[in-house]
């Protein structure tokens, strides 16, 4: 246990009273879901964990606008829902299933994943990719706005004084796929891309790229999304939009892979991922 | 603070420190079994089971089990009368030093309550933050498709 200094333990009973305990503390609370990332956490500042389990936040539901996943569902409970298999071609337990591995997410969240977000995370490149729809409380109102959107902001100021909800997975005509590289199977990525194709009359009808652990955290690619509408998915098509990603990609280098690596490697997982979709979206 | 749970099926009124890992809180209680690797969820030694499934005791908060249900590897076997799991283990020479072999039985305990016969990938796949330093995985592959053997032929449920 890295984390330092806990003093007390609250089991919140609903969302009300975990953000009156988290304005009671003053910046001294910290919101804890699975605990696992908190657990590693060098901050000494925290006075109180409050813990949000058993607040009615673990859910996954279908209605018009999408598949509504609640913040505390854990990541094993989101992989083996039938809903989420059945979305978009069964998107949310490829990526989940590389996700660590099962002891972790029989406790991780998927909110905790959207608010840690991890640059070497394969959650929030997903997340991008699918257009997910993050809505929180604070203690004034409640609000909204697209993960990728969120994430181009201080986002996690935002949950120093509020609860992550729910994320709304809109839905889609279409199917995505995950891919991800690693040192070996249960290690975080190197790099990782979430595409998805919508078809219609053999042609591209939309496409949506992301790419994560670049190592910066996932984000589009418009220029690439752009060229391929309304072309036909065949391998030409693929290796243009290898050729463009190793050409235009934002990469850098870390401690785990350097950037020359990941710009070749990236175009080759992007191909990978796209032929894949292409392959699914026709069946 | 005091925290109500059942570990290996008896109940425990204990107090324990907010910030305090479960690791740290079933070694005080006696669980030896439950060892300390990494600190950080990344290599498995300290696994154990909350109400049946497997978690990792040194990044879970201790008063996160209240009301729950803990098993470690002292409530699956003894000594005298280990558990064919760990049976399965000698019969296989999946131990070397030892130390991971507290958190592998428990994965794999999971593992054949969820799946009765898995296929050798998928034990790998379920065992795969399970690190061992001395076997090489191998052994240990064979020792659960050993156990789960028995466990159909119904030596065990
Ligand atoms: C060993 C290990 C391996 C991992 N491997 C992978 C991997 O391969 N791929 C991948 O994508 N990710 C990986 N992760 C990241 C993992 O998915 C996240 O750490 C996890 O999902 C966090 O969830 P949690 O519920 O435990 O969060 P917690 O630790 O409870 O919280 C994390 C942070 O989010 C805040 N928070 C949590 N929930 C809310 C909420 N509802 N509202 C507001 N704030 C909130 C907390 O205050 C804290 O700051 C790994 C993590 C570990 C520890
Ligand atoms: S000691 Fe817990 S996972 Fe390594
Ligand atoms: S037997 Fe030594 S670490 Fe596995």
């Amino acid at each position: 246990m890295r984390l330092r200094g806990v003093l007390r333990f609250h089991w919140a009973r609903d969302v009300d009273e975990a953000l009156s305990l988290l304005r009671a503390y003053e910046g001294k609370g910290a919101i804890l879901a699975g605990g696992v990332d908190l657990a590693r956490s060098a901050r000494t500042d925290i006075e109180g964990l409050i813990d949000i389990t058993g607040t009615g936040l673990s859910y996954v539901r279908e209605d018009p606008k999408g598949l509504r996943i609640g913040a505390t569902t854990t990541l094993s409970e989101l992989l083996f829902h039938p809903l989420s298999r059945e979305y978009a071609g069964g998107v949310i337990a490829e990526t989940l299933r590389l996700v660590a591995y099962p002891a972790l997410r029989n406790v991780a969240t998927i909110g905790g994943a959207t608010v840690s977000a991890h640059p070497w995370a394969d959650i929030p490149t997903m997340l991008v990719a699918l257009g997910a729809e993050a809505r929180w409380r604070n203690e004034e109102k409640e609000e909204k706005a697209s993960v990728e959107e969120l994430y181009k902001t201080q986002f996690r100021g935002i949950f120093r004084e509020a609860i992550l909800l729910e994320l709304v997975l809109p839905h889609w005509d279409g199917v995505f796929v995950f891919e991800k590289i690693g040192r070996n199977a249960g290690d975080i990525a190197l790099l990782n891309v979430c595409a998805g194709l919508g078809l219609r009359e053999g042609k591209i009808a939309w496409a949506r790229v992301a790419v994560g652990a670049r190592p910066e955290r996932g984000e589009r690619l418009p220029w690439l999304e752009e060229m391929l509408l309304g072309k036909e998915p065949d391998e030409n098509l693929w290796k243009k939009a290898e050729e463009e990603v190793k050409e235009r990609i934002k990469v850098g280098s870390d401690r785990r892979a350097s950037g020359e690596w990941r710009r070749e490697v990236a175009g080759v997982l992007v191909r990978r991922t796209l032929a894949r979709a292409a392959g699914k979206a026709v069946k | 603070m005091k925290i109500y749970f059942e570990l290996n099926g008896r109940p425990q009124y204990v107090e324990v420190e907010p910030g305090e890992s479960l690791l740290s809180l079933l070694r005080r209680l006696g669980m030896k079994s439950v060892k300390e690797g990494c600190g950080t969820g990344e290599c498995g030694v300290c696994t154990v089971l909350l109400d049946g499934k497997p978690i990792r005791s040194c990044i879970t908060f201790a008063p996160k089990v209240q009301g729950k249900r803990v098993t470690t590897l002292e409530g699956l076997g003894t000594l005298e009368d280990p558990h064919p799991l760990q049976r399965a283990f000698v019969e296989a020479g999946a131990v070397q030093c030892g130390f991971c072999t507290p958190g592998m039985i428990l994965t794999a305990y999971a593992l054949l309550q969820e799946n009765p016969a898995p296929a050798p990938y998928e034990v790998r796949e379920y065992l795969v933050g399970n690190l061992c330093r001395c076997t090489g995985y191998k052994k240990i592959v064979d020792a659960v498709l050993l156990a789960a053997k028995w466990k159909r032929e119904g030596r065990w449920r």
